[in-house]
């Protein structure tokens, strides 16, 4: 889910409000209309701000194809660039709607501070939404998709806040958003920020409580989180099983976890990834950096295991990494 | 409080010495005592004792090396001192096979992962806790009442040592639940904390964020750390870093500044955020208050210091009290707060 389909519903739902209301059929087709030219259904400056803000999240993208063939100094200055140019469309965006929270997020997040200072910043924007209660209700459903945005900045904040150390913080707001998102099967994947935070509190009842409402949609974050809590508990042959479950169903698990690939910011969610894919792993295991740095022998405890060390390598050969 | 070897090693010499006397005459046991303090200073082969005694006079003698000259020592001088100290504990092993000291010590001085210094220590647990028992119910019933209580407290030093580490190991590797149980079970055993575990516990608790837990430990101070009250800097800092995880900045400001108050002139200290090494017999002894307690807390705090994504390396909460204090105490010298925290002399 990300900001432009919040941006078609939106321009649906008001369409909708105003020739309808439509049967199932015909709002379906009118979805597809504004999908194809959003353009001619923006109407008002709230759904302009977007428009120009799904547009500039795009040409961020577009611009990062070729990130790969740049060494790390022009990388770098290309990134800050792009970011600056992000920013500034923010800003654009803001000067037609004020409220446009997604592009407040996006601008903080682009601004690229510290995990700490962002974090501040972010729980501001939430505590300043709270004074102002009909920018949606705080608990409110994914279904409404003007009170989405309000639940991206809750999960931005609760992934923030595993970066800056606030796990207990962090698991209550991923938890709200999950409770809130539940019945569409939680698109943030804000249940994935709780699991780890449940990892490293070592709170067995909570992982297991999130595992078991997500029984058939492990993920990178699933496998890893599980074998962070045992390790953390001290079971060591069942911690070494879930190694070895994450290093099976995990595409590039155990190479992932031993040469910790960058990932780029979130803008404002996780890109849309296959589950339990290589690069659901490498995502899962930059979340889980600051767990891992928790427990100084944890990747050495890994690298003890021959079979994942093997298994790391024999990715990294047939995928042409560097080992 | 913390353990003093060497005054452990004088009180373990006079419960012997009063042993040999139990036989004799009151007035011949006084007179006996008022040359024991002499003796024991300068002709202590003289003085009756066993093997286990012997073995704990060269544990005593190997914590002065390694707890109080290593860390001064330049690096010429570490590895002469740490092999003199290997072999005191050696040979105190040999005298007393059950002197738990030194095979802890022992252990951990050739052990630099804290996954296996923990595993040889929980592996050992009840072995030294029943030996530890054992000696204790012995010696009680040797001695007359006056002397109980003293000679129960000796017995049992080593056992609580042993927890005291396996606490401190279990909270380094991260197993913060295991930290927990460890620093449980020794105040079980202590309920005077000599050890100071409740330092441990109270950092433990903050990893775990658990608020509640935290808040029983402050309630529960008058009992386990009397007199000193609710005002070290391990429980100041522990409470300042919950604040600060759960983003009450004033309220971790607040504290910051009363740690500050409770050691004056120490703002340098917190800016700077030295690590040195843990204490080989124990959480080594510095005077309540001073900066070098202060430097003691910190250095055990790098859990909290240091953890999260923070891009100097200070860790975010780190980096955040550095700032803070500068802020806080105007003595900090411009650059104390900034960059990475200089390590002290380290052991391994």
């Amino acid at each position: 889910m990300s900001i432009r389909d919040d941006l078609i519903e939106r321009c649906a739902w008001k369409r909708n409000q105003k020739v309808g209301p439509l049967s199932k059929e015909a709002y379906a087709e009118l979805s597809l209309a504004v999908r194809e030219n959003p353009e001619s259904f923006v109407d008002e400056d709230a759904e302009r701000a977007l428009l120009l803000l799904a547009g500039a999240l795009d040409a961020y993208r577009e611009a990062s194809r070729n990130d790969d063939l740049l060494d790390d100094d022009a990388y770098a200055a290309e990134h800050a660039r792009r970011l600056e140019l992000l920013r500034q469309a923010c800003e654009r965006s803001l000067s037609l709607d004020e409220g446009c929270l997604d592009a407040r997020l996006v601008s903080e997040i682009a601004s690229d501070t510290e995990p700490d200072a962002l974090a501040t910043r972010l729980a501001r924007l939430e505590k300043d939404l709270v004074a102002r209660p009909d920018e949606g209700e705080p608990g409110g459903a994914w279904e409404d998709p003007f009170g989405r945005p309000r639940l991206r900045l809750i999960a931005a904040l609760a992934r923030t806040n595993v970066d800056a150390a606030r796990f207990s913080l962090a698991r209550d707001e991923a938890s709200s958003v999950v409770a809130a998102t539940l019945s569409s099967g939680d698109p943030l994947g804000a249940r994935h920020t709780l699991m780890l935070a449940c990892a490293r509190l070592e709170d067995e009842e909570g992982l297991g409580a999130t595992e078991a409402l997500f029984s058939e949609r492990e993920s990178a974050w699933s496998h890893l989180s599980r074998v962070l809590l045992l390790y953390k508990l001290g079971r060591m042959s069942a911690a070494r099983r879930a190694l070895r479950g994450f290093d099976s169903l995990c595409a590039g698990g155990a190479y992932a976890l031993l040469r910790p690939v960058y990932v780029d910011l979130y803008l404002p969610e996780r890109p849309e990834v296959p589950a339990c894919g290589f690069e659901e792993a490498i995502m899962a295991v930059r979340e889980a950096e600051p767990i891992i740095a928790d427990v100084p022998e944890f990747l050495g405890w890994c690298q003890g295991h021959d079979w994942l060390m093997a298994s790391a390598q024999s990715f990294a050969e047939r995928n042409d990494l560097d080992w | 409080m913390a353990h003093d070897a060497r005054r452990e090693d004088y009180l373990r010499m006079s419960l012997r010495f009063a042993l040999s006397l139990d036989e004799g005459s009151p007035d011949h046991a006084a007179r006996a005592f008022a040359s024991f303090g002499r003796k024991f200073a300068q002709d202590r082969d003289a003085l009756p004792q066993s093997d286990a005694d012997r073995a704990f006079h060269l544990v005593a003698l190997a914590t002065e090396l390694l707890d109080y000259r290593l860390p001064f020592a330049g690096d010429d001088l570490v590895e002469p001192l740490r092999s003199r100290a290997r072999g005191m504990l050696d040979e105190a092993v040999s005298l007393d096979p059950s002197c738990h000291d030194a095979v802890r010590m022992r252990a951990s001085l050739d052990t630099p992962s804290h996954e296996e210094r923990l595993g040889l220590l929980s592996e050992r647990a009840e072995a030294v806790r029943m030996a530890c028992e054992a000696e204790r119910d012995a010696l009680v019933d040797m001695l007359e009442e006056p002397r109980r209580p003293l000679a129960s407290s000796i017995s049992m030093r080593p056992w609580w040592r042993w927890l005291a580490e396996m606490a401190e190991c279990a909270l380094i590797c991260g197993h913060n639940h295991a930290a927990m149980e460890a620093a449980e079970r020794l105040l079980e055993s202590d309920p005077h904390d000599l050890s100071d575990v409740r330092f441990t516990l109270a950092y433990t608790l903050v990893k775990l964020e658990d608020a509640t837990g935290l808040e029983c430990l402050l309630e529960r101070y008058p009992s386990l750390a009397a007199p000193r009250g609710a005002d070290d800097a391990w429980i100041l800092l522990a409470r300042t870093a919950l604040a600060f995880k759960r983003l009450e900045l004033d309220d971790a400001r607040g504290l910051l500044a009363s740690l500050l108050r409770a050691y004056p002139r120490c703002g340098t200290a917190l800016a700077q955020q030295v690590e040195i090494g843990d204490g080989l017999f124990a959480r080594i002894r510095v005077p309540a208050y001073s900066e070098d307690e202060l430097v003691v807390a910190l250095s055990e705090g790098v859990v909290l210091l240091q953890e999260g994504v923070e891009r100097t390396g200070k860790g975010v909460f780190g980096a955040w009290v550095a700032k803070t204090a500068a802020e806080l105490d105007p003595a900090v010298p411009k650059g104390a707060a900034t960059g990475m925290p200089p390590r002290g002399a380290s052991r391994s």
